[in-house]
């Protein structure tokens, strides 16, 4: 069942998200299909918002109500790469189904190209197996540019991913 | 049939023997030749080399200790360069990105893609062991390059928009790779 849209919002990450972002970033569920290794403690919570998400060039809180309940980041590029940003998230487990990856998504699209410029185009890498992160991209209005053969390591093991863009030019499709 | 043997002698359209082999010092002048001709610096992202001494940093720093960077040979002598690079994060060692370049003189008679299919070869060979995939990012606009890579055994995997900077304009590019596990069928 659909969250009610304007339940969910992203702001900055707080020291005091710590338990919240353990809850999520502990779960092998959710950091399945992530680069990060699960976290194990509040200590590596707290380390992981101050030294990571805190600095970062743009990482939200995803919150539902003011609970935070996942994370979306933008990293862009530099130099001749700078009209690009790649995005990532996650939603605790508890949360997805309900379109809170979807609708965190069209927020930080509706943003990010007014925090930076440069950048003309969203690009996101996405596992041939995560079927419910495309469907959260192309419920956002991204495009699948193609498929990226033997691409990255992921946890050890080699990746097949499509890559999917979003450009400044892009519209999100109605909800 | 003894037209089909000329070809597979590798002096691909009759321009003479082709061969890699790693840059040196005095290979500046010839580096020289393609690295200041402005028919070339179209498509890249570099600004001609117009001094000896900068030409000769660049070697020194940058392509001497190269993770894989050979001459392109015609006859012994270098005529153009390639490279496969090497990324730093542990989870992107499995691929490298392929540049090429050939002096303008030298266009047209299938030595790049020669050139690119010997270098994939050394780069799976054992040149490069990490690597499961070698990849190119090429201009829409560059449809030279793009069939070097398609006879060269690459595929193409899709159309990126608005994916890089060149000179000042956002450029959409097509990627191209080729695997380790990839034969010429």
């Amino acid at each position: 069942m659909e969250i009610d849209p304007t339940a969910v919002s992203l702001r900055p990450f707080r020291i005091s998200d710590a338990d919240d972002f353990l809850s999520f970033a502990g779960d092998d569920r959710v950091t399945r299909f992530l680069r990060w290794k699960t976290l194990a403690s509040r200590e590596e919570a707290l380390a992981t918002i101050r030294d990571v998400c805190i600095p970062h060039p743009w990482r939200r809180a995803v919150c539902v109500g003011d609970r935070c309940v996942g994370f979306v980041s933008i990293w862009p590029g530099s130099g001749n790469d700078r009209c690009r940003a790649d995005i990532g998230y996650c939603v605790a487990r508890e949360w997805w189904g309900k379109g809170v990856a979807t609708r965190a998504v069209r927020m930080a699209l509706s943003q990010v190209f007014g925090d930076f410029p440069d950048v003309l185009r969203i690009q996101a890498f996405v596992g041939v197996d995560n079927k419910a992160s495309q469907r959260v991209l192309e419920k956002a209005g991204f495009t699948r540019d193609g498929l990226l053969r033997k691409y990255a390591y992921l946890k050890g093991n080699l990746q097949d991913l499509y890559l999917y863009s979003f450009l400044s030019t892009d519209v999100v499709p109605a909800d | 049939m003894e037209e089909q043997k000329q070809q597979t002698a590798h002096t691909s359209g009759g321009a003479g023997a082709i061969s890699l082999r790693p840059m040196q010092l005095s290979d500046v002048d010839d580096f020289m030749v393609w690295a200041n001709d402005p028919d070339i610096a179209r498509f890249c992202t570099w600004e001609p080399y117009t001094s000896r001494d900068d030409a000769l940093a660049y070697i020194a720093g940058t392509i001497l200790p190269h993770p894989y960077y050979r001459a392109i040979c015609l006859d012994g002598r270098p005529v153009g360069s390639l490279s496969v690079t090497r990324n730093e994060a542990a989870s992107d060692a499995c691929r490298g990105e392929l540049g090429y370049v050939l002096g303008s003189g030298y266009w047209g008679r299938g030595i790049t893609t020669e050139a690119v299919k010997m270098a994939a070869a050394e780069v799976f060979g054992g040149a490069r062991p990490e690597l499961e995939r070698v990849e190119a990012v090429v201009d829409v606009e560059n449809e030279a390059s793009q069939r070097v890579l398609e006879k060269a055994g690459f595929r193409r995997e899709g159309v990126m928009r608005k994916y890089f900077v060149l000179k000042g304009r956002t450029r959409d590019a097509v990627m191209f790779s080729r695997l380790s596990t990839d034969d010429d069928s």
